[in-house]
């Protein structure tokens, strides 16, 4: 077994400390990591000079003397591998943006919720035991085909598992990507009582592709923490990417916003496909396309929204043009039409058997012929 | 993927058939850029034999606009059929660079 992952937490609240050492006691006690703990960006940064072993950060934003922004500002003097992820206030939009655009790797909200903490460290510390492999094999020079599949391993190293049942709903998501590294990711976050999904797909493909969609995921999730309507998060998050993109990169998405009490789906859509809907009695719609410009080449570009109540039994299918552009062995497209008659009179009986019915289809549809993009489709059903 | 073009006065008509996806959009920006000429100050590209355009295309498709933009010259596309018609309009594409019916149209611009 290797040596267990050291995260320095930096907080002025003396409780967390025995918190974090009584809730994470399975996995120090597992040496899946272990913590030490500074009271404020002075003190963390006197620690990561002693200890070069320490691989991550956790910290708070509003602590005296040196604040956790300030500290992020300083990690990559101490050791550039290090990764960071900020403790915000829900809804702190000024100090999100911040952090973002000082490279912090993820967030968590205030109040601290512990399970969504450990899937956070989980998925930080995996991401980075990547870039460490992927930085060893740099410096053996491997062949360029090698370190794309590093990157590959990298991305899917961000992608979340996502429990078939969470907060009161279903939800399925899975990327199957192309022979090399592509663009697209999804993810999901708790918002207080509502859920936030995307779906997005990054033009182009290789590292530089991969590159800019972890810097979309970052900025999605910052702004989804940070403002509440859909199309705020897209307007947030166009702004953050097109500020410095010289390369014109860009990435459709779209992101959703589920309240499961009142069964209310708010989405906003950047350039991407719209979603369908399933009814529970198996009637297949396409939910309106909303005005707006895939995220990071115009300024200034505003979003539209666009509300729909789920039924019990109604289900939401997300998917990225993968699925209808999959081609098979004649040229032909998926299309929209082979999407809708999966479902067409066949209602799913829970989330994951919709997504997995996506994916058999497009396998069967496609056969032997070569998969050119990447494949994402996440579904939410409403129990 | 292919290319023909033809010129008037400073407009330049360039018509391209195939698909543009991944494995051939810098090709297809090379091609493109490729038929420009120095005088040139309107390009349009007539896309009535484009069978298929991927994200990819797309970025490089703006690639090239913004290029002749920082020139002071316009690009602008006209006469795609309904599946590359249904790219730029989903994508938002058709708010950025100008999308007309016909060769025609995009002339008197």
């Amino acid at each position: 077994m290797t040596d267990a992952y050291k995260i320095l937490v930096v907080d002025d609240e003396p409780d967390l400390e025995p918190l974090i050492l009584q809730r994470m006691r399975r996995q120090i006690r597992a040496k899946e990591y272990g913590f030490v703990f500074a009271r404020d960006g002075v003190e963390a940064l006197e620690k990561l000079n002693a200890d070069p072993t320490i691989d991550m950060v956790l910290s708070d934003i509003n602590m005296p003397k040196m604040d956790g922004l300030t500290l992020l500002q300083q990690l990559p003097g101490v050791d550039p591998n290090l990764r960071a992820v900020i403790v915000s206030a829900y809804g702190d939009m000024d100090n999100i943006r911040t952090a973002m655009n000082r490279g912090a790797f993820d967030f968590v909200t205030k109040p601290i919720d512990f399970d969504d903490l450990k899937i956070t460290i989980t998925r930080t510390l995996a991401h980075l035991a990547e870039w460490r492999e992927a930085l060893s094999s740099r410096d053996q020079l491997v062949a360029l085909q090698n370190e794309l599949s590093i990157a590959s391993q990298l991305q899917q190293s961000i992608l979340p598992s996502i429990p078939p049942v969470t907060h009161g709903c279903e939800v399925s998501a899975n990327m199957e990507p192309a022979r090399n590294v592509g663009g697209d990711f999804y993810d999901y976050f708790v918002l207080e009582n509502q859920l936030g999904f995307v779906v997005a797909d990054v033009s182009d493909k290789g590292i530089p592709a991969s590159m800019f969609m972890m810097s979309s995921r970052t900025a999605l999730k910052g702004a989804a923490i940070g403002v509440r309507e859909p199309e705020m998060v897209l307007y947030e998050v166009n702004k953050q990417l097109q500020q410095d993109n010289p390369t014109f990169m860009f990435v459709t998405a779209i992101y959703a916003l589920f309240n499961p009490d009142s069964g209310l789906l708010t989405y906003s859509i950047a350039g991407h496909d719209p979603p369908l809907l399933v009814s529970a009695s198996g009637q297949v719609t396409e939910l309106p396309l909303t005005k707006g410009i895939a995220l990071g080449i115009a300024p200034e570009v505003a979003y539209e929204q666009h509300s729909v109540t789920l039924e019990p039994g109604d289900t939401v299918v997300l998917f990225t043009d993968g699925v209808t552009e999959a081609m098979n062995a004649d040229n032909e497209l998926f299309g929209m039409d082979r999407l809708t008659a999966v479902f067409d009179g066949n209602p799913p009986s829970s989330a994951t058997a919709a997504s997995e019915a996506v994916f058999e289809c497009v396998r069967t549809f496609a056969g032997d012929a070569l998969q050119s993009d990447d494949i994402t489709c996440l579904t939410l059903r409403r129990p | 993927m292919k290319f023909s073009h033809e010129r008037s006065g400073d407009t330049l008509v360039v018509n391209a058939s195939g698909r543009v996806d991944g494995s051939n959009a810098s090709d297809f920006l090379d091609s493109l850029q490729g038929t420009f000429d120095p005088g040139d100050q309107r390009i349009i590209l007539n896309l009535s034999s484009l069978e298929y355009i991927s994200s990819a295309g797309l970025r490089v498709l703006l690639m090239a606009a913004q290029n002749l933009d920082k020139q002071e010259k316009s690009l602008s596309v006209c006469s795609m059929t309904e599946a590359v018609g249904d790219v730029f309009r989903i994508s938002g594409f058709d708010q950025i660079i100008d999308v007309f019916p016909s060769v025609e149209d995009a002339k008197q611009g």
